[in-house]
């Protein structure tokens, strides 16, 4: 069975599936709303999404590295993620009840759309009461750390029919991640990683790890 | 009567003109039952206020220790001065058993602390020796062993209280007379160095080439000693004429209590910093001379983990050496008075505030008037001498007492005066005298009273339990029903147990706390009306329903993410940390709420109904029986449409956007350092810009709220007059004011007298706003208009505008009153963060309206955040030094009753009015009238109320907890204190205006007006 090709007239962008939820109310039915709308995209079960790398990378920063190095971390992050995409967690995407091939042309292209979501990402962090003037290279950093870490999860939005309803829910693992870690920042303990914005990019990692992980049994 | 439905305007139109006398009969005797059961809630509400402050009276009289400081200053000496010079060097936490030898084969022997500084006990033991004469007492403090109230106490004498009525709040100059004026006073130089908290308090006295250090840092070590030690280099070891320019030579130094607070006890630095204190007194012993005193003590001790700040033995337990170069000038007692053995456990003790006398009477000088100590007995080298020093030190105990009044107590009295007579017979006898004296006073002032703060905890707990349930748990609807018997169930409780207790009192002067009958009538209205809920409660639910019931309030998502905010903002009075940042992390909370419904705007999760609104739905059922209920809840729970996801996405927006700009407006607090830049500063209120932006507020606020109001069409009638005119003169009037006010602190030409100019302004505006809007409000401003827009005559047709939000637009004029009020009472730049309050606060109300959050928990909870938010953005911080004490002398030249209270209440609290105000506009905010019944309203405003003051209520109960817990703590009087005082204060506040004005005046009237307009 060939890949299935995106139907390009019925392409519509979709933040929501409140039509599923008028009809579901409706017929008040509650099958499978899949079964009614397009083939269904979910990521397995399986422990093969589990990103160990985040966990060697946090090691690295927290443990091994002396200063707290982001823009290392950051180099390290990328190519982590792109094969943590193409070995795992492409792999466990399915979508119409197949596995799609890596889409090579596709990867810079959601590589440059996370480049791009670091600038609304940052807003959202300056909105929440990061400084708006000073640290503002500190602040991109953490953004670039947040995208880059929700990149696989952009990928496949891309790849999936812009079902973004599957996916959100790892952009909120790592969001959450950050805002958890919060709390250490105003604690007057004067350690070098309670500066602005190391705790936060721990706390990413670990919300990405733990989404990555759980996500496919939520 | 059938209900009608909303917009069905044609029929509403008919039913007001055309009702027949049947209607208007049963319309009456509905608008009668309103009026009973509206009168029964304020009672219920009002016994539950009356409940919350006594129990925060309770508790505040257990915790916060007054006493009245007398300003009188001691004059003329007429006793000879034996040493004409003086040396003093506290040394922070000097712990007593640091200054002894203790046996190594000790189990408590420690080699860090024990055995380093030797120089003190040595000199004592050789002190037969006919060199010099020195003395090593244990020193004992009184709690509460911070270095500030201990300075306090060494130099006055007296016993400190956190707040000593009727002096400097903020730990400035003391004001009380003390042993450094007494010094200033008679002529000596007082040099000093070191810890900076001396120049805040002694400043005027000292002489100008003093040198504090900044104390604030326990990080380091060394500079304040090493600054110390060149200090007295310079003054003392150098011999140079600059030795002769001082009487007295004060150093004070830190090292010993930062090794404490940093590493605890047991370390190497601790020795390193004992070694130095050690070399450094053997050096002052060797340079001064023979007419110079050297006096060496600890202000405190330290607890095994290095903290002080409480009342345990080592905490108080500090040394005091005094030592002479003159031989025989102590009169030593026997030896076993002087027993180092077991860490020194029996050593001779004598009190901190003996040094006062002590030191008074061998430099010569007055005892300070507030004196209670006493002479340490073995100064006196003769019995002579001991005779004419008791008999000083009793004249000024005496004149004290008899001037103070503090001893109320007749008994006491009676002990007093019966031992002064024995000690004017003989006079070594009025030791005595002062020791029940002290007793008597200690008793008044310096201890915690912790029957009292259980019982204020209990109590609040109990209101607590009680809001829970009475405003959340039971359906509003059979609330309605039961205020019937709650009422009448509290008034004859609260009789009942003010007869049983105050007779219990009288009789068995029983409870033993409970000093006189006013407390005990407190104490037993508070139980009555704790039982008097009970018993009617407990007669319909028991415990397990109550449980089960709150579980289920917490099973949607709204309302966990309310319970969360609230729980997180309790808990941040665990830590001093998080109490200090609590500005930031208020508004993160509000920026994160923000976040999550823009989130639910803008991808719309499903997610159930929440429980309050079916059960609203399910009462409306209940109550009318009409297909109305079921046809609304199915419109309730149909989802949104694009335009007002729209809509609401962009609320959220300005929610957030309105939270991030207004929290960068604030008074940082000194402990949050290099952290915060402040930006409300009087530099930037009083700037151009600002002032200029004050002046686009005056244009835009009201075409702001003009556009929130036009969402209904509901700018009609009133609203252009309220908004248009009156909130845009009083807004330019305000401009005008702040204007003047700016022109006089900056330019430095100004000359004219513009002060009467200002008080007649300010008069206006507030006597207008607070007075003359509200009798206007009271006539009942109507926002709707009747547009017939047609021209066929016979046609019934007509629109009513503005009937969707007929409740809420006319409730919103009666904040704005508030609003203009408060806009008056604060600074430029705090203007600016309430206009942005405004923004927020109708942006919530869209947001919650949208969602149809009315009765969740999370509106009564975002409203009581933005408060916060609010308080910390308009220049306050939860500490006493950043009350704006000058907004007081707006309205008045002079402090006047009420009106300087006014401003500076209006100034601190302005948030938490506004809020508690709004709080009944999440109910009525886009209600049309005629949905629901005038009960129902009343009761979700009720229900709305009741979650603020819960929300408030937790506050102010996480806040009595920690700062019990914490009262050992460094910081419990620079942060816990002053945080567990603003959480009462904004829970009376909240308490109040809900209680008076939200229910009693406001809502009850509105209700009552729509109703009777648009009956249903």
């Amino acid at each position: 069975m060939p890949p299935r090709m995106r139907v390009a007239p019925k392409k519509t962008v979709s933040f929501s599936d409140d039509e599923n939820m008028t009809r579901a109310r409706q017929l008040n039915s509650k099958k499978h709303q899949t079964d009614i709308y397009g083939p269904p995209v979910y990521v397995k079960k399986s422990l093969l999404t589990v990103p160990v790398h985040l966990v060697a990378l946090l090691y690295y920063y927290i443990k091994l590295s002396e200063d707290f190095d982001d823009v290392r971390l950051l180099y390290g992050l990328i190519p982590m993620q792109i094969a943590y995409l193409a070995a795992q967690f492409n792999r466990s995407t399915v979508y119409g009840h197949k596995i799609l091939k890596l889409k090579l042309s596709l990867v810079p292209i959601s590589l440059g759309a996370a480049l791009l979501l670091t600038l609304p990402c940052m807003l959202i962090i300056i909105l929440m009461g990061a400084p708006v003037r000073m640290l503002l290279r500190e602040t991109w950093l953490l953004a670039a750390h947040c995208c880059f870490l929700a990149f696989p999860a952009v990928y496949s939005v891309f790849n999936c029919d812009f079902k973004v309803g599957i996916f959100k829910k790892y952009f909120i693992s790592i969001a959450i991640g950050c805002w958890i870690s919060c709390i250490v920042i105003p604690l007057d303990w004067d350690r070098d990683w309670q500066q602005w914005p190391t705790p936060l990019i721990v706390g990413a990692y670990a919300g990405a790890f733990v989404g990555y992980s759980l996500c496919p049994y939520l | 009567m059938p209900p009608i439905d909303s917009t069905n305007e044609d029929y509403v139109k008919k039913n007001m003109l055309s009702s027949s006398i049947e209607d208007k009969r049963l319309f009456k005797s509905r608008i009668q039952r309103f009026k009973t059961t509206h009168r029964l809630y304020i009672y219920l509400m009002g016994s539950l206020a009356v409940l919350q402050i006594i129990a925060i009276a309770f508790f505040a009289r257990g915790f916060l220790l007054t006493r009245t400081v007398l300003e009188n200053v001691a004059t003329g000496a007429d006793h000879e001065a034996r040493f004409s010079k003086c040396v003093i060097l506290v040394i922070d936490a000097l712990r007593f058993d640091f200054s002894i030898p203790v046996d190594p084969a000790d189990n408590a022997f420690n080699s860090y602390f024990h055995n380093n500084l030797d120089v003190l006990h040595t000199s004592f033991n050789n002190a037969t020796s006919e060199t010099h004469s020195s003395l090593l007492l244990k020193f004992i403090a009184d709690p509460p062993t911070t270095t500030l109230q201990r300075l306090k106490g060494l130099t006055t004498g007296s016993l400190p209280t956190f707040i000593d009525a009727g002096s400097n709040f903020n730990g400035a100059v003391i004001e009380e007379d003390n042993l450094i004026k007494q010094m200033f006073l008679n002529n000596q130089s007082v040099l000093f160095a070191g810890d900076d908290t001396w120049d805040n308090l002694f400043n005027p006295f000292l002489s100008p080439a003093s040198q504090p250090f900044e104390s604030l840092n326990v990080w380091d070590l060394d500079t304040v000693d090493n600054g110390v030690i060149r200090f007295f280099e310079d003054n003392l070891f150098a011999k140079s004429e600059k030795s002769e320019e001082w009487d007295v030579l004060i150093g004070h130094m830190l090292g010993i209590d930062h090794v404490g607070h940093k590493y605890g006890p047991n370390h190497f630095t601790m020795k390193e910093k004992q070694l130095q204190a050690n070399e450094f007194i053997k050096r002052i012993c060797e340079s001064i001379d023979d007419d110079t005193l050297l006096v060496v003590m600890g202000d405190h001790g330290m607890d095994h983990t290095g903290n002080h700040g409480g009342d345990s033995k080592s905490e108080l337990e500090a040394a005091l050496w005094l030592h002479s170069k003159r031989p025989n000038m102590w009169s030593h007692l026997p030896e076993q008075f002087y027993d180092i053995s077991a860490l020194g456990e029996n050593y001779r003790q004598v009190n901190q505030i003996d040094l006062v006398p002590t030191l008074s009477l061998l430099l010569g000088l007055p005892i300070p008037f507030n004196n209670l100590g006493w002479p340490i007995q073995e100064v006196a080298a003769t019995q002579e001498q001991l005779r004419s020093y008791s008999k000083i030190a009793l004249d000024q105990i005496k004149a004290y007492k008899d001037i103070s009044r503090v001893i109320t107590a007749a008994e006491k009295n009676e002990r007093l005066n019966e031992l002064l007579n024995e000690s004017l017979e003989d006079i070594l006898q009025a030791s005595e005298y002062q020791k029940i004296f002290l007793e008597s006073c200690k008793d008044l002032w310096a201890r915690f009273d912790y029957f009292s703060i259980a019982t204020g905890i209990i109590l609040l707990t109990a209101s607590l339990v009680l809001l829970i349930t009475i405003t959340k748990l039971i359906p509003s609807i059979v609330v309605g029903q039961m205020v019937t018997e709650l009422v009448p169930s509290i008034t004859i409780m609260a009789l009942v147990s003010n007869v049983c207790f105050i007779g219990i009192f009288h009789v068995l002067h029983q409870p033993k706390f409970l000093e006189n009958w006013i407390w005990c009538s407190l104490l037993a209205t508070a139980v009555g009306i704790i039982v008097g809920c009970f018993i009617p409660l407990f007669d319909r639910y028991n415990f397990a329903w109550i449980t089960v019931k709150f579980i289920e309030d917490l099973s949607d998502y709204w309302s966990r993410i309310a319970a969360m905010c609230v729980t997180l903002h309790a808990l941040l009075f665990t830590s001093n940390s998080f109490t200090i940042w609590e500005d930031k992390i208020v508004s993160f909370l509000l920026a994160t709420l923000g976040m999550l419904t823009l989130y639910e705007f803008v991808f719309l999760p499903k997610r159930k109904l929440t429980t309050a609104l079916l059960s609203a739905a399910m009462g409306e059922k209940r109550g009318s029986s009409s297909s109305n209920a079921s046809s609304s809840s199915e419109t309730e729970s149909s989802p949104l449409g694009k335009f007002a996801r729209f809509v609401g996405s962009y609320h959220s927006i300005v929610l957030i956007a309105c939270t991030r700009i207004s929290s960068m407006i604030t008074i940082c607090r000194e402990e949050q350092g290099e952290y915060c830049t402040p930006t409300f500063t009087t530099a930037n209120n009083y700037s151009p810009w600002c002032l200029s932006l004050c002046l686009v507020l005056v244009a835009y606020l009201p075409s702001l709220i003009k556009g929130y109001y036009n969402v209904c069409s509901s700018y009609q009638a009133a609203a252009p007059i309220w908004i248009g005119q009156f909130l845009k003169f009083v807004l330019l009037g305000n401009f005008v004011y702040w204007t003047v006010c700016a022109m006089e602190n900056t330019v430095p030409t100004w000359s004219w007298d513009v002060k009467i100019f200002k008080l007649t302004l300010s008069r206006i505006i507030a006597g207008f706003s607070l007075v003359a809007a509200n009798i206007g409000w009271l006539m009942g401003p109507l926002c709707v208009k009747i547009n017939i827009h047609n021209n066929d005559v016979k046609s019934q047709q007509a629109t009513i505008l503005g009937y969707a939000n007929a409740y809420g637009s006319q409730y919103f004029l009666l904040i704005l009153n508030f609003f203009m009020c408060i806009m008056l009472f604060n600074k430029p730049m705090a203007q600016l963060s309430l206009s942005l309050m405004c923004t927020q606060l109708l942006s919530m109300l869209e947001i919650f309206d949208l969602l149809k959050l009315k009765e969740n928990l999370i509106g009564p909870v975002s409203m009581g955040l933005l408060a916060y938010q609010q308080f910390f953005s308009t220049g306050h911080q939860a500490t006493i030094p950043a009350v704006q004490w000058d907004i007081g002398f707006i309205l008045t030249e002079r402090i006047t009753f009420p009106f300087t209270h006014l401003g500076i209440v209006l100034n601190t609290f302005g948030p938490h009015i506004i809020v508690a105000l709004s709080v009944a506009l999440l109910t009525l905010w886009k209600q049309p009238p005629s949905v629901l019944k005038p009960q129902t309203l009343l009761a979700r405003i009720v229900s709305n109320c009741g979650m603020l003051l819960i929300y408030n209520t937790v506050l102010c109960l996480s806040s009595f907890v920690w700062v019990t817990h914490f009262r050992r703590h460094l910081m419990v009087w620079k942060i816990f204190c002053p945080r567990f005082m603003f959480a009462s204060l904004s829970l009376i506040v909240t308490q109040v205006i809900v209680t008076l004005v939200t229910i009693a005046f406001a809502s009850g009237r509105l209700i009552r007006q729509i109703n009777t307009i648009f009956p249903s």
